[in-house]
């Protein structure tokens, strides 16, 4: 048993109390004096070539300040990949899908704004769309991108072992193709910011996002802005799912406004405008070939993968990589054979999107294996525990395992779910299905770079602060890093004051995702702590003459072992050593990791450099009626090895919202496109579950101790969706014999299987 | 120039007269007129039920009303949930039950619940998720937050 104070306690959410009480300000809750609305023009029209943009009518128009175009920017390409940079904050040559941004506007208020946008006059060329992503490929077919020969934006092959020999070798050969949608992020709040520039052209952001720091990064070269100048603020943050990572024209148009007018400006997107120009899952097609033995030895698995990326790069090239990644690593299989094809369309483009391309290839390989399954006869969570990775595993396509516990969570939840003796008596339209899943449990240094800094400091009263780059969306950092700062310093947590997020007062951080945050972030914050905690002690154990190795913290005291009588509180410590002593107690904390083999290749993510990566197993119980298609979704298990938990609640909290934005994913969320158009750009006809459509969710933390995470621990938010949707398709082929191999299992897609059976 | 109308209101106790563009949404003149921005815009369409406030003892969606209709109403935001330095019941439980994460749709939740519990003080769970069905959450699956309105029916049952 852990001897931990504060680590692996149910503590509450630190922010929770301003977020009940209505005190916790977002940015859309901001207003600065003298702030002007901004709003954003968006081409209507899904593939055009831009003639002319006339903003003289705009202008015109009483209460309208300014109005920004392509001509107010240095028309700098952006996007994650600053080598495959394909998007401009506002289009100067061509529009690509509708939602492409061409103008924005700052006015008095949003209704004169909103008018302003109509008479703006953009006259168009329009061109023939490319929707589908096949046919994107061809040669004859409109090309998107003019300085590319073709609409392919990224391809690559990867081969571990030997694929042939081991097809050779199988008893058993299967090959499926397997197509998923895009899904809409939809955090509740949408994108918001305020900018307010000084006639130094100094500025401060006020944004939602999940990156600060790489934000102001990206400000600075997209608009040649000398990073000095800029401060990015996230104020309270709605969500994210990843649809806050990126630069956003928002952010652009809301600079330029502000230089322009020397006032604030807010600009807010509509929930339309969130669903039809910010970033949703990139879609997939994936055609798989798995060869197996009678044992249900997987020997050798293929994959040739299609990634729908939309207008723009975005994410797409590492989403691309992550897909290839996770579907190789998952299971030891001595052959892999892998080739992924990342493909431009006129249509809202992908981005990262929790699971970051998880989701499509475990939903592929976990389908595929259910059939395995099936044509072996065997027990789906048997052939999973037969072909599971291991601890200290180095796979096929060169990831190092450090902790592993899916064999405990298979076993988890097959026990939780009462598996056999329902399998046993197994009732007529009930069905069980099981799907596992690996993701990184840390980040990557993938793109280069894997970063979070943190810095400590106990102020001459005796104060503990803790600062870090790091940002909660609502994950629960800003209560679990100041838990593993109070760990180490002895104290609890609600005593540490927590700086977030500031670019000016925080060291850097990557950001939140990539299920980074606890590791990364948590390693920086552990440093940074011990660090402080040595100074502190030290100064101690010379104002009471004792040796250090004597001396332990509790209760923001320094005390002598067995000798109650001998401590100083941090505040003595804290004023001789500032007054006395000029000394600064401080402590700094910087992770960079893990060192990227030799081996790794940027394009297929060969030998991933991410440091550690996280396990689940997911357990789907539903109910089918056959007269309609409906899946009730009766039970669900999902089992998570995040290494060490440092707090339960916080994790399980992860758990169970993953689990229903997989449910979606798997059910009921189906964007419908007309022509590159999104039909149903809203919450009445783009159904998340609400709360009347939940089943019984059972949340399992399976700890294993990560030699790589502070404490043990790993990452879990992107991981809580990724093995979702296939335990539910696995369980409605259990169910009534339909295997669906496109997603989402609507009721009428179910209905017509059943009806042709 | 639009004409604007007098609104007359009581909101969370307190009496305003503002006079108001009648196009503004009750939503948009509690968050821009009485700067009271704890109530949430998630969708601006009656979808999300991130604006829900309590009209003359019923939870509506701000966003569906006019400031113009609701002259003489009485209304409560989350902002007059908690009394002095106490939260409420319903404020703690969501607090102590890990009911909330980005806290986006929480204003919204936590107002919903509470007028359910001085509807029906004790609902079974098929009436609490009928009852918040129109309150979308994206970050919980609403499994704590069902925790947390059991929560709040016993503390408030034990006073």
């Amino acid at each position: 048993m852990d001897n931990y104070s504060v680590i692996g306690k149910r503590i509450k959410s630190r922010d929770s109390v301003a977020k009940v009480t209505g005190k916790a300000v977002f940015a859309g809750d901001m207003k600065l004096k003298g702030m002007l609305y901004g709003k954003v023009l968006r081409s209507e029209v899904a593939h055009a070539r831009i003639l002319g943009i006339d903003i003289s009518k705009a202008m015109e128009l009483k209460g309208v300040k300014a109005v920004v175009t392509c001509e107010d920017t240095p028309l700098i390409k952006y996007s994650i990949h600053p080598l495959m940079a394909d998007k401009l904050a506002f289009e100067d040559k061509k529009v690509r899908y509708i939602g492409d941004e061409i103008a924005a506007v700052a006015a008095v208020d949003e209704a004169t704004a909103a008018k302003a946008l109509s008479l703006i006059k953009v006259d168009l060329e329009e061109l023939e769309g490319v929707f589908d992503p096949v046919e994107a490929m061809k040669e004859d077919v409109s090309r998107i991108h003019d300085h590319l020969d073709s609409n392919i934006s990224k391809h690559f092959k990867m081969d571990c072992g030997d694929i042939e020999q081991g097809f050779a070798d199988s008893d058993y050969i299967i090959e499926k193709t397997f197509t998923t949608h895009a899904q809409s992020h939809s955090s509740i709040e949408t994108h918001a910011c305020i900018a307010d520039c000084d006639s130094d052209s100094r500025f401060t952001l006020w944004a939602n996002t999940q990156a600060p720091h790489p934000l102001k990064q990206r400000i600075s070269q997209a608009l040649a802005i000398k990073p000095e100048k800029i401060r990015v603020i996230p104020p309270y943050i709605g969500g994210g799912f990843g649809s806050k990572i990126d630069l956003d024209t928002t952010h652009v148009a809301c600079v330029l406004l502000s230089k322009k007018t020397g006032r604030p400006v807010k600009i807010i997107n509509t929930r339309e405008e969130q669903f039809a120009a910010t970033r949703m899952r990139h879609p997939s097609i994936c055609e798989l070939k798995f060869g197996f033995k009678n044992d249900g030895t997987i020997v050798a698995k293929q994959a040739k993968a299609i990634l729908d990326n939309g207008a723009y790069n975005s994410h797409g090239p590492s989403v691309m990589g992550y897909h290839n990644v996770m579907f190789s690593t998952l299971y030891t299989v001595p052959n892999i054979s892998y080739e992924g094809t990342l493909v431009y369309t006129n249509k809202n483009y992908g981005g990262a999107c929790r699971g970051y391309g998880d989701p499509q290839a475990t939903f592929a390989q976990e389908t595929m294996m259910d059939m395995i399954a099936d044509k072996l006869d065997m027990d789906p969570i048997e052939l999973r525990l037969k072909n599971a990775n291991h601890p200290d595993e180095k796979t096929a396509n060169a990831v190092e395992i450090t902790s592993c516990g899916l064999i405990e969570t298979l076993e988890a939840v097959k026990k939780a779910s009462n598996w056999t003796q329902k399998k046993k008596a197994k009732k007529k339209y009930r069905g069980l299905g099981v799907a596992s899943m690996t993701y990184t449990g840390g980040g990557s240094r993938g793109s280069g770079f894997n970063y979070s800094g943190a810095t400590m400091k106990m102020d001459p009263l005796g104060t503990i602060f803790l600062n870090t780059g790091a940002t909660d969306i609502g994950q629960g950092s800003n209560t679990i890093l100041p838990m593993i700062a109070a760990e180490i310093l002895g104290m609890e947590p609600e005593h540490i004051r927590l700086v977030t997020s500031d670019t000016d007062t925080t060291l850097p951080c990557m950001g939140t995702f990539g299920s980074r945050v606890t590791l990364c972030a948590g390693n920086a914050v552990s440093q940074a702590a011990f660090n402080l905690k040595k100074k502190i002690v030290a100064r101690a154990a010379k104002i009471l003459g004792e040796p250090v190795e004597r001396l332990e913290i509790k209760a923001r005291s320094v005390c002598v072992a067995k000798e109650p009588d001998k401590e100083i509180s941090f505040s003595q410590i804290a004023a001789v050593s500032y007054s006395q002593k000029q000394e600064v107690l401080t402590g700094a904390g910087y992770y960079d990791g893990p060192e990227v083999a030799k081996d790794f290749d940027p394009k297929s993510y060969y030998a991933y450099p991410g440091p550690a990566m996280s396990f689940a197993t997911h357990l789907a119980e539903v109910e089918v009626d056959p007269e309609n298609g409906r899946v009730d979704l009766i039970n669900f298990y999902a089992a998570h090895d995040s290494g060490k938990v440092i707090n339960p609640l916080l994790a399980e909290g992860q758990i169970e919202g993953g689990a229903v934005m997989g449910f979606g994913w798997a059910l009921t969320e189906e964007f419908k496109f007309d022509n590159g158009r999104i039909l149903n750009p809203n919450f009445h006809d783009y159904k998340l579950f609400s709360i009347k459509d939940i089943p019984d969710i059972t949340p399992i933390l399976v700890e294993t101790c990560d030699p790589n995470g502070p404490f043990g621990a790993k990452g879990l938010g992107e991981c809580a969706m990724v093995s979702t949707a296939p335990a539910i398709l696995n369980a409605i082929y259990d169910a009534v014999g339909v295997r669906i191999c496109d997603l989402p299992a609507t009721s009428e897609k179910v209905f017509n299987l059943i009806k042709s059976k | 120039m639009i004409k604007k109308y007098p609104v007359r209101v009581n909101v969370n106790g307190d009496d305003y007269e503002v006079l108001v563009d009648p196009r503004t949404t009750l939503l948009q003149f509690l968050r821009e007129n009485l700067d009271l921005t704890g109530t949430k815009e998630g969708c601006d369409e009656g979808d999300c039920g991130a604006c829900s406030v309590i009209l003359n003892n019923k939870v509506v969606s701000s966003c569906l009303i006019l400031a113009v209709e609701v002259d003489n109403a009485v209304i409560e935001t989350i902002e007059g949930v908690k009394k002095g330095a106490e939260l409420h019941p319903v404020q703690q439980a969501f607090v102590d039950s890990g009911a909330v994460q980005c806290g986006f749709c929480t204003p919204g939740m936590v107002i919903t619940t509470k007028a359910m519990l001085e509807e029906m003080p004790n609902p079974s769970t098929q009436e609490v998720k009928e009852y918040l069905a129109g309150n979308l959450c994206r970050c919980t699956g609403y499994v704590k937050i069902l925790d947390a309105v059991e929560y709040a029916k016993e503390n408030l049952r034990n006073g």
